[in-house]
């Protein structure tokens, strides 16, 4: 199958996704994980419309385009936001994602933000810093549909308020958690971190 | 069928407790996670606000918004009651109640007064409380026929076609093609009236269902027989308890006469401005949280529980009978649509007017004249600020229609205060699943809030709120970018 992606053609097998043969940014997507579609930072532009690129599949003669103005800003726009209301500090990918995309935050203004949120250390192996929670619910699918089949996350609140929490906000030992460690690995921005790593 | 639902089995728990809510969870064969994750969700399970609670309308937001807070515990959101405004509703333990005439109304027993509703074809010329009085109006006509085998399925998807009926919940989908693709589809299959009516400045599919239930039960049984629909569900606001009151009543009527072809059921709504969005509303049909699934795949192929669904609006359905009574070619010549009128007008209404009646034509209706005002907020909060008298009322026209919202604004009305209301709407009803839409309702509240001009900023707002997941976010902008540009122009 073959199709045009920023006016290259490329080759493509039957049922790829768009992310296997345009370069866009990710940041909710993962390969062992169900979430798809929420970020939007992979968003592309495929025959003039907006589409997820982790979520859209190929198809013969597609037009794609991953780097028109419209798109750039969209990044932009969403990376400065995230960097106002999230605390970043542990994640890389996105204060690289930030540079390369020319990101001024500042230029918000006000906005309200989740980085008030107090560390929660209820297990003696990793914490969970919602401070830094962009709320991907990788850990939550990871932990549930995604990987493990415990439930032992789900989502709390709505918007911006939105973040995991534990069934009947229990501390993670009175809940079905096993300790397996995935949730910790598929998190983005180091919100839940491993206490093996923190100092002090 | 598919399994029990979280939601009625949560609500028949109510106030709940932890032992409750596993309870609900065990029943629906749900983890307790999903569970929590839904009463964490939905306003009623988190708990309601208490005492005097003014409606947030955009009316209310036009007449002096700070004083008639003043005088209330909290707010309320939109709620079909715009041509009262301002309204204010009471929740204590006893029950729910809107402040009317000076007392203190059930919302069980409030239904929209009567004489709001001006129209001929879609509004009765009397409330119509039984089935003898709907026959005696010439209702059930197409029913009966079906009954007698004088229907076929493919009869009722012509003469929707030949009408060109389009969907009336506001994205203006050719009801044929998707009556037909569900019928396409492999059994089992289901009808989903969607009665979640929630948009700001809209209140027409209230007073339909509280004073003409009997039309929208024939049109859905016309759809869901058509569709070889296994069950047809009436998704309703749960606000609407009066409406709820009437349409089981009136499901009841009809089945005991034989007259119901398909089972209908009724479904209270999550209570969230989201649920009127399809897959949202499916979402929370299946006892999850109220999030709008990615598309495709669309309902019509994978809906509820999976099978294909047609989801379709109130009024829209409310036509069928009504095409099938006049034919097409007679319907299509004076395309019936409702239209909610409120604010600065005379008479604030339900006016059903032909499709195409010019924007300030229809003002006048109302008692409103276009040189008085301000602006018009179009469709809702999901709407524009206009100042086009001549646009024609039509759908596929430069501006939208949505629903059908007409918020009329006088010359003395603030309107960054009006958008200000709109702004704090969307935040508040933003689910949180993607991205931009709760971050850039929370960013559009602090820019409104300084009243911020600079096109560029605005620019980009738009730009990010357009890759939003769903029609929520990829509207929310509408307004703020509309009311900039009716200032431009004054």
């Amino acid at each position: 199958m073959r199709l045009r992606v920023n006016g290259k053609e490329v080759e493509a097998r039957p049922g790829a996704l768009l992310l296997e043969v345009a370069e866009v940014p990710t940041l909710c997507h993962h390969p062992h994980t169900e979430t798809r579609g929420l970020c939007r930072l992979c968003l592309v532009e495929a025959d003039g419309r907006l589409v997820p690129a982790c979520a859209t599949e190929a198809r013969e003669g597609m037009e794609v385009r991953t780097e028109t103005e419209g798109l750039r800003t969209l990044r932009k726009t969403l990376l400065e936001w995230l960097a106002l209301t999230t605390d970043l500090a542990q994640a890389p990918d996105l204060l690289a994602l930030m540079e390369r995309y020319g990101a001024e935050p500042e230029r918000w203004g006000e906005v309200p933000r989740r980085r008030g949120r107090e560390v929660l250390k209820d297990n003696p192996f990793y914490l969970r810093d919602y401070a830094k929670c962009v709320n991907c619910r990788r850990c939550v699918d990871a932990c549930g549909d995604g990987i493990m089949g415990v439930y032992a996350l789900t989502l709390e609140g709505r918007g911006l308020l939105a973040h995991p929490t534990t069934p009947l906000d229990r501390p993670l030992p009175e809940t079905p958690c096993v300790f397996c460690g995935n949730c910790v690995q598929v998190c983005p921005t180091g919100a839940l971190r491993p206490l093996s790593l923190e100092v002090g | 069928m598919g399994k029990p639902s979280l939601l009625p089995l949560l609500d028949e728990r109510l106030p709940l407790t932890e032992e409750k809510v596993a309870e609900a969870a065990r029943l629906a064969g749900v983890p307790l996670a999903q569970a929590w994750g839904v009463v964490r969700y939905y306003p009623r399970y988190r708990g309601l606000p208490q005492g005097r609670l003014l409606v947030d309308d955009p009316v209310a937001r036009a007449r002096g918004f700070a004083g008639l807070r003043a005088k209330a515990d909290g707010t309320y959101p939109p709620l079909g009651l715009e041509a009262l405004a301002p309204s204010y509703l009471r929740f204590t333990p006893k029950g729910r109640f809107v402040e009317w005439e000076g007392r203190l109304v059930p919302f069980a027993e409030f239904r929209l007064p009567f004489a709001l509703g001006h129209g001929e074809r879609l509004l009765p010329p009397e409330p119509v409380e039984s089935l003898a009085q709907y026959r005696s109006l010439g209702g059930l006509k197409a029913l009966e026929a079906l009954q007698k085998g004088h229907l076929t399925p493919e009869a009722l998807f012509q003469a929707v076609e030949e009408a060109g009926l389009l969907g009336r919940g506001g994205a203006a989908f050719p009801t044929h093609l998707k009556l037909r693709a569900v019928a396409r589809g492999e059994p089992p299959r289901y009808l989903v009236v969607n009665a979640d009516e929630s948009e700001p400045g809209n209140f027409k599919d209230r007073f339909l269902l509280e004073h003409h239930p009997f039309l929208v039960l024939e049109g859905a049984l016309l759809a869901a027989w058509a569709i070889g629909a296994e069950r047809a569900y009436l998704y309703v606001r749960e606000e609407f308890e009066a409406a709820i009151r009437g349409l089981e009543k009136a499901i009841g009527e009809l089945e005991e006469a034989g007259l119901a072809p398909v089972p209908l059921e009724v479904f209270r709504s999550g209570g969230l401005y989201i649920c009127g969005e399809e897959t949202a509303l499916l979402e929370s049909m299946e006892g999850r949280r109220a999030e709008p699934r990615l598309k495709p795949p669309f309902p019509v192929e994978r809906g509820l529980w999976g099978r294909p669904t047609l989801v379709q609006n109130v009024e829209t359905l409310a036509n069928l009978p009504l095409i099938l009574r006049e034919g097409p070619a007679a319907w299509r010549a004076r395309e019936p649509k409702l239209f909610s009128l409120s604010g600065d007008v005379e008479r604030p209404g339900l006016y059903e007017l032909p499709l195409g009646t010019p924007l300030g034509e229809a003002l006048r209706r109302a008692g409103g004249e276009p040189g008085e005002l301000k602006a018009v907020l179009l469709g809702g909060a999901a709407g524009v600020f206009t100042r086009d008298w001549a646009l024609p009322l039509r759908y596929r026209e430069k501006l939208p229609l949505g629903a059908g919202a007409l918020v009329a604004f006088g010359e003395g009305v603030d309107l960054w205060e009006v958008l200000l209301g709109l702004a704090h709407f969307f935040q508040e009803e933003s689910c949180g699943k993607c991205f931009p839409c709760p971050l850039g309702t929370a960013v559009q509240v602090e820019m409104v809030k300084r009243r911020e001009r600079n096109p560029s900023l605005v620019a980009d707002l738009v730009a990010t709120m357009k890759g939003s997941l769903c029609g929520l976010g990829q509207s929310a902008f509408w307004a703020y970018q509309s009311l900039l540009e009716v200032e431009g122009a004054a």
